[in-house]
């Protein structure tokens, strides 16, 4: 905290240092950030991962709960060599449906065999609530074998009568299913994604928020402008401070997700991407502006709040607003246009998923995504100049 | 030295509010210069275009010569300042906040931590400099903020209410190390709403109500020109009615 000389880069460096050490100091505003960063968001993406590993479980490995199967010899001989293992369901099986235990069940109707002597349809049950996601796999696969015995059954007959199946048959269906595994992927990359920017806008809040509406609420800002430090000085050494501790969380938040994608015991679903020590260069090469941009935006309105409360209703509005956009553009779907690249947040988060796919970041992109953001960064470092200079700064609570 | 001529600093939306109202005096150096009004009477706005906080619609104030507008950084270098406000940074110690502020007047290593123990020694703060400064008690924090303020030697010194919610030891405290800055020939200007205050340490004072002088003179000085015995009366007397001032 010692200025070898007297000139503004000394003042600013000392206003940096001093606001560092507080900064680190503060327990509180540490540790939140380092709950966020590095546990919040391996942890959301390990949930996620194996939800989806468990769906696609589900298919392959189904048990069908059944009522009265041994009325249906032939169906029953048909779903085991489909894989399915058959279990006598419960009695109160449709409580289990409802509480979510049971995912479908099949119930053969008692006087199935008598219908089906006398040439009628046999009636089979199946009992489910579609309501439920994680259902509507096993649903949907259970639907389409019972459609395939009843063509299979059909086709039988047909060819006893002497009759081709294609009469039946008209229309011949073939559906090719484009959905790869990056689909069930797609999740956990807009996540990583996300809580990639979500680092960079929030990392450092509660310390720009401290260190202006705080340094406000205490009363220690009117001593301070009375030290030869310039306003735009001490703007910059606060901005420094907080654009550190904003890049430590980025850079935390983004080793959690390196080592939980390398080491954590994942299940295999087909991830379709990487995130390698490469990507994670990326992400921090296209988060740059952001983490310069938003301490100058925290500022800003830190120094604007008479008090820390004050000054974090003010902000819930900003971030909202923030946090929002990237999840528009997920639910856009469309391709984005090539003007959102010149957007804050916007361009950073399609130049996230693109290094999430593995591209190199283009280097004319990357600088678009720079022009913005180093622009307002600077606007907002100069107003929060103004205000300091600003005799209204020296009204307290 | 400060020498103030016609300051004039209103407020509100159509400057209908004079909190001070063409203020001028001089404070020598080698003397105590006490500011006395009611609460209100604009010392503090005074104060702080003393300390370049603030810029007076007009009129102007040099301090040591230099103008408190146009050479703003000249003259914070040159005050030290107990304002009204005098937070600490709680998570920093004590001798870290007096080498912030000791770092930003540009005073280079070695011969900052010579003056942060000089100070330390002699505000008798040497068993909590290194502790930090949340929790510490009203008259501890005081004496951290006047090391804070007077860490660079300045030649002028600015105290607004520094006895503010201080206890009677602290206080005295205080008053020993005032004169004896002044003994040193510093120029000390001080406010006050308490007149005894004012009249057991300024060599002269400056009475203050609705943003104008209203007296200016030694303590006896006063008491003479009012036609009082009792000082309390004179200063009563002068500011035409005894609202708001304390005793």
């Amino acid at each position: 905290m010692i200025a070898p000389t007297e000139s503004a880069p000394a003042r600013v460096a000392v206003v940096a240092k001093k606001e560092i050490v507080d900064i680190f100091r503060d327990r509180r505003t540490m540790l939140v950030t380092l709950v966020t960063a590095i546990v919040a968001g391996p942890v959301l993406m390990l949930l996620v991962l194996n939800l989806i590993a468990r769906q696609s479980d589900k298919v392959r490995e189904l048990v069908l709960p059944v009522v009265g199967i041994e009325r249906a010899p032939a169906l029953k001989a048909f779903l085991e060599r489909q894989q399915l293992s058959l279990t006598p369901a419960p009695e109160n099986f449709e409580a289990g449906i409802r509480s979510g235990e049971l995912d479908v069940v099949l119930e053969v109707d008692a006087a199935f065999a008598e219908d089906v002597a006398q040439g009628k349809p046999g009636t089979v049950r199946l009992a489910y609530d579609r309501s439920r996601d994680r259902a509507r796999a096993a649903i949907a696969e259970v639907e389409a074998l019972l459609r395939a015995f009843n063509r299979e059954w059909g086709r039988g007959r047909l060819i006893l009568r002497g009759i081709a199946p294609e009469v039946a048959n008209p229309l011949n269906v073939e559906s090719r299913d484009l959905a790869t595994p990056q689909s069930s992927g797609a999740l956990v990359l807009f996540l990583i994604a996300f809580y990639g920017l979500f680092a960079a806008v929030m990392g450092g809040m509660a310390a720009a928020l401290d260190t202006t509406a705080g340094e406000r609420e205490r009363m220690s800002l009117e001593p301070l402008l009375t030290t030869p430090v310039g306003p735009f000085e001490l703007a910059t050494g606060k901005w420094l401070a907080v654009s550190l501790l904003n890049a430590t969380a980025v850079l935390l938040t983004l080793t959690g997700f390196y080592l939980t994608l390398r080491f954590a015991p994942l299940p295999a679903v087909g991830i379709p991407f990487l995130f390698g020590l490469a990507e994670l260069g990326r992400f921090v090469v296209a988060l740059v502006p952001l983490i310069l941009l938003m301490p100058a935006i925290l500022l800003y309105v830190g120094c604007r709040g008479r008090t820390f409360k004050e000054a974090q209703s003010n902000l819930s509005v900003l971030l909202f607003a923030i946090s929002l956009l990237p999840i528009v553009q997920m639910f856009l779907q469309r391709k984005d246009p090539a003007w959102l690249t010149w957007i804050p947040v916007s361009g950073q988060y399609s130049l996230l998923s693109r290094a999430l796919r593995g591209e190199a970041l283009p280097w004319f992109e990357l600088l678009q995504s720079y022009m913005v953001p180093a622009l307002l960064t600077v606007v907002a470092l100069s107003a929060v100049g103004r205000l300091f200079s600003r005799e209204s700064v020296l009204a307290g609570k | 030295m400060i020498v103030v001529e016609n300051l004039v600093k209103a407020f509100g939306r159509h400057r209908e509010v004079h909190a001070v109202d063409g203020v001028a005096f001089t404070a020598p150096d080698r003397a105590i210069t006490g500011l006395l009004g009611p609460n209100g009477a604009g010392k503090t706005t005074l104060l702080r275009m003393l300390s370049t906080l603030m810029i007076p619609d007009s009129g102007s104030a040099r301090i040591e010569g230099h103008d408190v507008v146009n050479e703003r950084f000249a003259v914070r270098r040159r005050i030290g300042v107990l304002s009204d406000a005098r937070g600490l940074y709680p998570r920093l110690t004590a001798r870290e906040n007096i080498r912030y502020y000791g770092a930003l007047q540009g005073l280079a290593a070695a011969a900052l931590e010579a003056r942060i123990d000089e100070l330390v020694n002699a505000l008798g703060i040497a068993d909590i400099a290194d502790r930090r400064t949340q929790g510490f008690s009203q008259g501890e924090r005081m004496k951290v903020a006047i090391a804070r303020a007077l860490v660079h030697d300045p030649q002028t010194i600015l105290l607004d209410e520094p006895t503010n919610g201080l206890d009677i030891m602290s206080t005295r405290a205080l008053r020993t190390l005032l004169r004896d800055l002044r003994a040193s020939g510093k120029c000390l200007l001080f406010s006050s709403h308490v007149m005894q205050e004012v009249t057991a340490l300024c060599d002269s004072i400056v009475i203050l109500g609705h943003g104008r002088i209203v007296a200016t003179g030694t303590a006896a000085e006063l008491v003479a020109q009012s036609g009082e015995s009792v000082l309390e009366d004179a200063f009563v007397r002068l500011l035409g009615s005894g609202e708001g001032l304390a005793a």
